[in-house]
């Protein structure tokens, strides 16, 4: 009945009781004292007044505490604390029933924690929605980045890579993969590069474009290159292999100037000759030079003319096809005509423009059947010596060569109307013509001069997209030292080994490294190999992390391995678990890897223990189990998932060591000194 | 030499007065009978009402194409005797197997040198005595 009375009436009517109960105390004290008036005296009779007043009034105040604490300051706490976690965590229950003899207040904080929670859910549902969308986004940019046919980099100002694509790794990779936040220099002769970005840079134009030709740092393939800058700095540079164009070029010009060189001569003479012969010389031997310089140079034409016929082929530039779909596109093109079209194709992979060659193919058989009324076709595609040929066979009379040479001399297609059947053929460098077959069969045939037997469709190519925008835009510390802990590029590496004791003769069997950059681990940028040591592996190494010797029996020596580690640690600050037992393994080698391994170092050994104190286990185990790590136990003692548990653990101790004051690399430093009694610091 | 009622007989189907001119000599001097036609659209009429034992072919010709010729010619049952060697200046491998399929019996690409011809007709019609190729 309480709760239905109104806040502000309840308080007074609860005062109005205290004061009445108080009143009333004093009173009882008075009667009590006054019935004792005569028997004890008027001073006996006051104390006892007084005390029962008191202990009455006290009892009265502690009864009225206990009912404010129960049901005011507690229930007060109880809203407070559920607002509160309702502001800071979200989906808190309040208990309205705690404050039920606080009138509106729970109501009225239960409305304002549900309207921040409705608010809070519609905003967390937009934000959601929009993340879906942007990662879809996401995902159409990748896929659409990964697919262009052409290696796409995008640079940061200073010529650190902040995005690459699957064809730019194809065309860089003759060395050393490419990494993140690594200087594209490592991978493209700079001279060119620096003059475009200098050129652009110089112009001011944001649409300005500047091409360039440049060669990768090993000299193995000339790239022809175009560069725009992108606003924020830094510059897209598009990548084009034209190794195999100038090649061709260069070999037709030699073809080119051998003609002119070995024509010049025996036509010079022959010109001698027949010149002394028109005034009347008519001795022996001018005729015997007539007839030798003749030969000379029949013989040059012709020498020159074959390979002219066996690499003119080779000059234009001709994408690879594999027949089966060379047939299905010829299918479809016939059954858009009208025509049926069986097809029977070897497992060749054909080096044609496959849209030219259906269009010519399919003009030929549409022309055939407007001719003779044929409706359908069988096509044959077979390998032939070094290259292939296709047959177009039907029921009925071949048709003849004039009529054949007629319908090539016509456009193959409405959509190009410059191209030819001849045109067609002499790009692909070959013929064709009727041939009469058996069974009262008629057929067209076209050899075709490259195809390579194909026995399985290879895997697709994983094509995909290798980025962190954030390196366009970040501040660098020219020192190490004075680099945040963020801000560098670390390769966590870990090696196999076929024992402990490099000094008596063990040697790497594994090695395994990850790249972080900008804070986080670059998933594509990995190294996982396997190194010949050039000794046997004990047993009990093998036992311990798998390798045997015949699983390392043609993986390269330590000499090729360690120097792509080099290259890919280029850069780098260099983490191990352990980094003096590595780098003693490495450093033994670095004349016959040909590179200093001169890196800043960091070993999460020191590392765990700045973090956890000296007392502690430090073994990569006992730390990734601190840090909630899980290492695989088929990955356990492999190079690469000690090395992944690593870079893991180094990335969770970053932020502990930040929390600590410990924020540059300089401070690392300075704090693992401390800890020199546990493990070496080889930066020392 | 053989008696001339014997000699094989050649028809050279031939525009370039040139070659022409060398081919008469060269023929006369092998032996064999031999006779010319300077354009395509006359080869035919002439191989029909011939005969002769060997067609030397050259591929570029106004009006009909040496191809052309190949093909009528064996086509013609009448004609199957005949045998067909064919010339061009266009000699690249692809094309010496678009006259062999169109039943051309030899290729030779121009320039040649002539005893490479007199090798060739002598495959073609062995009639000719051996040892004759002063």
């Amino acid at each position: 009945m309480l709760e239905k009375l109104g806040l502000r009436l309840r308080i007074f009517l609860f005062f109005a009781f205290l004061a009445l109960t108080g009143m009333a105390a004093i009173g009882l004290g008075l009667w009590a004292g006054y019935t004792r008036l005569e028997s004890s005296g008027p001073g006996s009779a006051f104390v006892m007044a007084g005390a029962i007043a008191g202990f009455a009034l006290l009892g009265l105040t502690a009864w009225v505490w206990y009912l404010f604490d129960e049901n005011v300051a507690r229930a007060i706490g109880r809203i407070a604390g559920g607002m509160r976690a309702e502001a800071h965590a979200g989906g808190a229950l309040l208990d309205e029933g705690a404050a039920r003899y606080l009138g509106d207040l729970a109501p009225a904080a239960a409305a304002v924690t549900g309207s921040l929670t409705e608010t809070r859910n519609a905003l967390a549902e937009a934000v959601q929605r929009e993340t879906v969308r942007l990662a879809d986004e996401k995902a159409r940019l990748e896929t659409l980045l990964s697919d262009v046919p052409v290696g796409v980099l995008l640079c940061s100002a200073d010529h650190q890579l902040a995005f690459y694509n699957g064809q730019a790794v194809d065309l860089l990779g003759a060395g050393a993969a490419p990494g993140l936040d690594r200087k594209v220099f490592a991978y493209l002769r700079d001279g060119p590069i620096r003059q475009a970005h200098d050129r652009l840079v110089a112009i001011g134009d944001p649409d300005a474009a500047s091409d360039l030709l440049c060669a990768t740092v090993a000299g193995a393939r000339i790239l022809a290159g175009r560069m725009r800058l992108v606003a924020g700095g830094g510059y897209v540079l598009t990548l084009r292999d034209v190794t195999g164009d100038l090649a061709a070029h260069a070999a037709r010009e030699r073809l080119l100037a051998e003609v002119f060189d070995r024509i010049r001569r025996p036509a010079a003479n022959l010109q001698t000759a027949v010149g002394v012969i028109a005034e009347g010389g008519d001795a022996p031997e001018v005729s015997a030079a007539l007839v030798a310089e003749a030969t000379r140079l029949v013989r040059a034409i012709n020498d020159l003319a074959t390979r002219y016929d066996a690499e003119r082929a080779g000059w234009w530039p001709l994408p690879m096809v594999r027949a089966a779909d060379l047939a299905d596109s010829l299918r479809a093109r016939a059954e858009a005509a009208g025509l049926t079209l069986t097809t029977e194709a070897a497992d060749l992979i054909l080096r044609c423009d496959g849209f030219e060659i259906v269009a010519l193919l399919g003009s030929l058989g549409e022309a055939i059947a407007e001719r003779s009324g044929v409706r359908r076709f069988d096509l044959t595609l077979a390998q032939d010596g070094a290259g292939a040929v296709i047959d177009l066979v039907w029921q009925g009379e071949p048709v003849g060569i004039g009529q054949l040479e007629g319908w090539l001399a016509r456009p193959v297609d409405p959509s190009a109307p410059g191209v030819t059947g001849r045109a067609v053929l002499d790009t692909h460098a070959t013929e064709c013509w009727p041939e009469r077959r058996g069974a009262g069969q008629a057929a067209i045939r076209l050899p075709l001069r490259d195809a390579r037997r194909a026995a399985r469709r290879p895997a697709p190519i994983t094509r995909s997209v290798v980025y962190d925008f954030d390196l366009l835009s970040k501040g660098r510390s020219a020192a190490v030292l004075d680099a945040p802990l963020a801000d560098l590029t670390y390769v966590v590496f870990d090696t196999e080994t076929t024992g402990l004791l490099p000094s008596q003769g063990d040697e790497i069997v594994q090695l395994a490294a990850v790249r972080i950059v900008n804070g986080r681990r670059v998933e594509r940028e990995v190294l996982d190999l396997l190194v010949n040591p050039g000794r046997p592996i004990p047993p009990r190494a093998t036992e311990v992390h798998g390798i045997t010797g015949a699983m390392v029996a043609d993986a390269p020596p330590i000499a090729e391995v360690g120097r792509r580690f080099h290259d890919f640690a280029e850069g780098a600050v260099l983490i191990a678990h352990n980094a003096p037992f590595d780098m003693e393994f490495l450093r033994r080698h670095e004349a016959e890897i040909g590179a200093r391994f001169d890196h800043p170092i960091l070993d999460t050994v020191l590392l765990s223990a700045v973090v956890f104190g000296q007392g502690e286990t430090h073994s990569l185990d006992a730390l990734t189990h601190r840090l909630g790590i899980t290492i695989p136990e088929e990955a356990r003692h492999t190079a690469i998932g000690d090395t992944l548990a690593t870079a893991d653990a180094f990335l969770k101790l970053v932020p502990m060591l930040q929390a600590q004051g410990i924020r540059t690399f300089g401070d690392v430093l300075a704090e693992v000194k401390k800890h020199g009694r546990l493990l070496r610091d080889l930066n020392a | 030499m053989a008696d001339s009622a014997t000699k094989p007989r050649v028809l050279v189907v031939e525009d370039e007065d040139n070659i022409a001119i060398a081919l008469d000599y060269l023929l006369t001097r092998e032996g064999y009978s031999h006779d010319r036609v300077a354009n395509g659209a006359d080869a035919m009429p002439r191989i029909r009402s011939d005969r002769p034992d060997v067609v030397l072919l050259d591929v570029m010709l106004p009006e009909v194409s040496g191809y052309e010729i190949c093909q009528d010619i064996r086509l013609d049952p009448d004609l199957r005797g005949v045998k067909i060697l064919m010339m061009t200046a266009r000699g690249s491998a692809m094309e010496r197997r678009k006259g062999l399929a169109l039943g051309a019996d030899g290729f030779i690409a121009k320039p040649f040198e002539l005893k490479e011809l007199r090798e060739e007709l002598r495959r073609l019609v062995p009639d000719i005595a051996e040892g004759d190729d002063a």
